[in-house]
C-alpha cells in the first residue's frame, strides 16, 4: 500500500544520522483510502497523546465524558469541542505543551498586530515538528517543480513573518540557490533578482504588487529577467493580484497557505493546476464547518476551516478553529495529487484585518487607543486597499470636543497619538482628528472602512 | 495488506485494547513495541483469530478477517509465530515442521521442506531429533521454520528474541530481514525496542491498550519517548511542563 512519507535519512561514514530532504512525496499519490486510514491511525495517536500528556485536553475529555478510545471512526472525533485562538492565549506559555521543554527546539511566538495588547500565543517545535514543517516546505516547493537547479530568492520582512525562515531552509534542503535578501527596497531587489539571474521569487502579495510597479516605474519588463515562478504567502492570493503579477512578472505566480498557530506557511499549496491549495492531509485532519453553528456543511460548501495537527508533538492542537473561510474541492485535481485542495482564504469569521501582511484586530486598536485618551467617542480604521491587498491604514478619532486635550495643544496631541501608534503597531499611520458625524459608516467588519487604491497610482 | 482499524479487545472485565489503528504493507517490516502489558501479544492473538475483539476490524487482503475461524485465517496466509515458541517438545523437528504445511496437504509439505532445510541448515542436521532437545536458538529456528510451511503471506513475529542470547538474537534477525528480503512483509512485535527499531521500516509504540506513537522505525530510535520509555534514560519529571 504505502510507506510513512518522511525525510529520508542518510548515514554518513560516521555513523550519525543526517537528515536529508528528499520528501518520500508518494504520500500525495496515495489512494484516497489510503489517506483515511493513515489520518485515523495518526489521530489516534494524536488523541492519545494530548489526553495524557495536556491537562487541558485532558480536563476537557474527562469533563464531557469522553475518552480518546471513543473515536472509532473519523466522524466521531466531531464529538470533540472545538479549540480556539482564546484557548491558547488563556494557556500561554506553555499549559497546551505536550513535550517537556527539554524535548523541545524551537519556539514561537504568534502575537496579533499590537505587540502586548492582543495576547500572544507561543507554539513549540520538538525536533520531529521543525523536521515536518520543513518537509511540508519542501513538498510544497517539489510541488511547483522547484529543484538543485533553480536560484530562490527569498524577499520577505523577517522579523514580522517567522515563517519566512522555513523558505531558506527548504531552499537549501532541495539544493536550490538560495539569495535572501530580506528588508531591502524593491530597486534593490529587482537588481539583485537581475544580477543573480534568480529563477524563484518568494515574497508576499503586497511587496510583490509593489515590485511590479516599481519595475514598471524603472521602465522594464519581467522578460528581462530570469524568474521562472513567484510563490506567495501567507496572505491569500487574489485572482486580480495573480492577473496583476503574472502580466507583470511574466511567469506563473502561486499561493501557499498557513496558520500562524501551527506552521504557516506549509499547509497547503497550489500546484500547476491552480486550481485550490493542495492539503498536507497526512499531516493535518480538515473539516469544514458553520462559522456559527459548528456544525458540519455541505460538500462543496463554503466554511470555516478547522484543523487538528496529526502528528505535531510538542503542540497538539484538537480542532483548531483557524477563522479562515473557505471551500473544500476533493474531486480530483488534473496533476494527478490525491490530496484535497482548499481555495485561497474568502474572508475571515472574525475582525481581523491585514495591512501589508501585519494583521490586526480593529477591537484590540480601539481597545488601545481609548486607553491612551477616555474621551474618544469613536474610531475608525481606514484601510485602503490595491488589488484586495492592505495597503495602508489611517486612523480616524472622534473625541468629546467639551473635554480637553490630555496633553498640549490640538496638534501635540495628534503627534502623541501617532507615536504611540507607531509604536504599537510597528508601522507608521495617518491619525487623524474629525467630528463624529463625519466619521465614515463602517464596513462589514468593526469599525473599519476600505478604500479601493485605483492601479499605478501607489505612493511610492 | 493488512489493516487493524479501531480494534478493542478485553479480558473479562478488563480492557486491554482501545481502539488500536495500524497497518502493513507489502513488502515492509513492521515493528510493534510495547513494553510488558502493553496489549502486544493480545492484539496478535486477535489478528490469528485465537481472541475474539468486542469492537473494530482487521482486514487482511482486502478481507474482513475478524470473524473468520483460526484455520480459515492461517490459509489465507497470514501466519503467526507465537512467542515462547510453543513448539510440540515430544515431536521431531521434522514432525514439527510437517505439521506447519499440513493445511496446504502433503504434495506442498514435501516441496517445502527442502526449502525449508536450506534456509536453516541446522535444522537439517537435527531432523530426527526432539523439537524438545534443540537449544533455544534453534527452537525459535523451528518456530519460525514452522511458520514459514504455511506458506505465509504476511509474517507475524511475537518476541522471536525472548531469552536468547545477544549473537543467536542477531542471527534470528538477520533470518527475518532475508525473508522479507525475498518479499515476505512481517510484522514484528517486541520488547527489546532497539533490536527490533534496527532491522523495520516503520514502528508502532503500544502503552496500555494505546498505539501512542508511530513513525519511521530510524525516527522513533531518537525519539525522546521511546528513550525514556525503554532505555531507561532520562525521567519525565511532570514540573518540567
Amino acid at each position: 500500500m504505502f510507506r510513512e512519507p518522511t525525510w529520508e535519512k542518510t548515514i554518513d561514514t560516521n555513523g550519525k544520522g543526517r537528515e536529508k530532504a528528499m520528501s518520500r512525496t508518494n504520500v500525495e499519490f496515495l489512494p484516497r483510502d489510503a489517506v483515511h486510514q493513515l489520518q485515523m491511525e495518526r489521530l489516534q495517536m494524536t488523541l492519545n497523546r494530548a489526553y495524557f500528556n495536556v491537562d487541558f485536553y485532558r480536563q476537557r475529555m474527562d469533563n464531557l465524558k469522553i475518552l480518546p478510545e471513543d473515536v472509532a471512526l473519523l466522524n466521531d472525533f466531531r464529538a470533540f469541542p472545538f479549540t480556539t485562538r482564546q484557548d491558547l492565549a488563556d494557556h500561554y506559555p506553555y499549559g497546551l505543551f505536550a513535550e517537556p521543554l527539554k524535548s523541545i527546539v524551537r519556539l514561537k511566538i504568534s502575537t496579533p498586530g499590537l505587540g502586548d495588547r492582543g495576547k500572544p500565543v507561543v507554539i513549540g517545535f520538538t525536533r520531529h515538528d521543525v523536521a515536518m514543517w520543513q518537509d511540508l516546505m519542501v513538498r510544497l516547493f517539489q510541488q511547483l517543480g522547484i529543484t538543485d537547479r533553480d536560484i530562490v530568492q527569498v524577499a520577505f520582512n523577517f522579523s514580522l513573518f517567522p515563517g519566512a525562515f522555513t523558505f531558506n531552509h527548504a531552499a537549501e534542503l532541495i539544493g536550490a540557490t538560495l539569495a535572501p535578501s530580506a528588508t531591502i527596497s524593491a530597486t534593490m531587489q529587482l537588481q539583485i533578482m537581475q544580477d543573480f539571474r534568480s529563477t524563484v521569487l518568494a515574497t508576499s502579495s503586497a511587496f510583490a504588487l509593489h515590485m511590479v510597479e516599481t519595475m514598471e516605474r524603472l521602465g522594464f519588463t519581467g522578460a528581462e529577467l530570469n524568474l521562472r515562478l513567484v510563490m506567495l504567502g501567507p496572505d491569500p492570493l487574489w485572482e486580480e493580484t495573480r492577473e496583476r503579477l503574472e502580466n507583470g512578472f511574466r511567469v506563473p505566480v502561486y499561493g501557499l497557505y498557513g496558520v500562524a498557530e501551527m506552521v504557516e506557511p506549509g499547509i497547503a499549496g497550489e500546484c500547476s493546476a491552480k486550481d485550490g491549495l493542495h492539503l498536507a492531509e497526512d499531516q493535518f485532519l480538515v473539516e469544514i464547518v458553520h462559522p456559527v453553528t459548528g456544525e458540519p456543511v455541505p460538500r462543496g460548501q463554503e466554511g470555516e476551516l478547522v484543523l487538528t495537527t496529526l502528528t505535531a508533538e510538542a503542540y497538539p492542537l484538537l480542532r483548531y478553529r483557524t477563522g479562515d473561510i473557505t471551500v473544500l474541492k476533493e474531486s480530483p485535481c488534473s496533476c494527478g495529487r490525491s490530496l484535497a485542495r482548499i481555495t485561497p482564504v474568502l474572508r475571515r469569521t472574525d475582525n481581523r484585518v491585514s495591512i501589508r501582511g501585519i494583521s490586526l484586530y480593529p477591537e484590540n486598536v480601539e481597545e488601545f487607543l481609548t486607553s491612551l485618551d477616555p474621551d474618544l467617542q469613536d474610531i475608525r480604521l481606514v484601510i485602503t486597499t490595491s488589488y484586495g491587498i492592505g495597503e495602508h491604514l489611517e486612523i480616524l478619532l472622534a473625541r468629546d470636543p467639551a473635554r480637553p486635550f490630555p496633553e498640549g495643544n490640538r496638534s501635540q496631541y495628534l503627534d502623541s497619538m501617532r507615536s504611540h501608534v507607531r509604536r504599537a503597531l510597528g508601522f507608521g499611520t495617518k491619525v487623524q482628528l474629525v467630528d463624529f458625524e463625519r466619521l465614515p459608516k463602517e464596513g462589514l467588519i468593526y469599525k473599519t472602512v476600505f478604500r479601493t487604491l485605483p492601479p499605478l497610482s501607489s505612493p511610492e | 495488506m493488512l489493516k487493524v482499524i479501531a480494534l478493542s479487545a478485553r479480558y473479562g472485565s478488563v480492557q486491554v485494547l482501545r481502539r488500536v489503528t495500524f497497518h502493513v504493507s507489502e513488502s515492509e517490516i513492521v515493528a510493534l513495541i510495547g513494553a510488558n502489558g502493553a496489549g502486544k501479544s493480545t492484539l496478535l492473538r486477535a489478528i490469528s483469530g485465537i481472541h475474539r475483539p468486542f469492537e473494530g476490524e482487521i482486514h487482511f487482503v482486502n478481507t474482513p478477517i475478524h470473524t473468520m475461524s483460526p484455520e480459515r485465517i492461517v490459509q489465507m496466509g497470514l501466519v503467526h509465530v507465537p512467542e515462547a515458541r510453543q513448539l510440540f517438545p515430544n515431536l521431531t523437528v521434522l514432525e514439527n515442521l510437517e505439521l506447519g504445511g499440513y493445511v496446504h496437504g502433503r504434495k506442498h509439505v514435501l516441496a517445502a521442506l527442502d526449502e525449508m532445510f536450506e534456509l536453516f541448515p541446522i535444522l537439517a542436521e537435527r531432523r530426527r531429533q526432539k523439537a524438545g532437545t534443540l537449544s533455544g536458538g534453534e527452537q525459535q529456528m523451528l518456530s519460525i521454520g514452522r511458520a514459514l510451511m504455511a506458506r505465509p503471506r504476511l509474517l507475524i513475529l511475537d518476541e522471536p528474541s525472548l531469552g536468547l542470547a545477544p549473537l543467536i538474537v542477531d542471527e534470528i534477525y538477520e533470518r527475518i530481514q532475508a525473508l522479507h528480503r525475498n518479499g515476505t512483509p512481517i510484522l514484528l512485535v517486541e520488547q527489546n525496542a532497539l533490536g527490533a527499531l534496527a532491522i523495520a521500516d516503520r514502528a508502532y509504540v503500544l502503552e496500555t491498550g494505546r498505539v501512542i506513537l508511530s513513525g519511521n522505525a530510524g525516527d522513533l530510535m531518537d525519539h525522546d519517548d521511546v528513550q525514556r520509555a525503554y532505555l531507561g534514560k532520562d525521567y519525565r519529571y511532570k514540573w518540567e511542563r
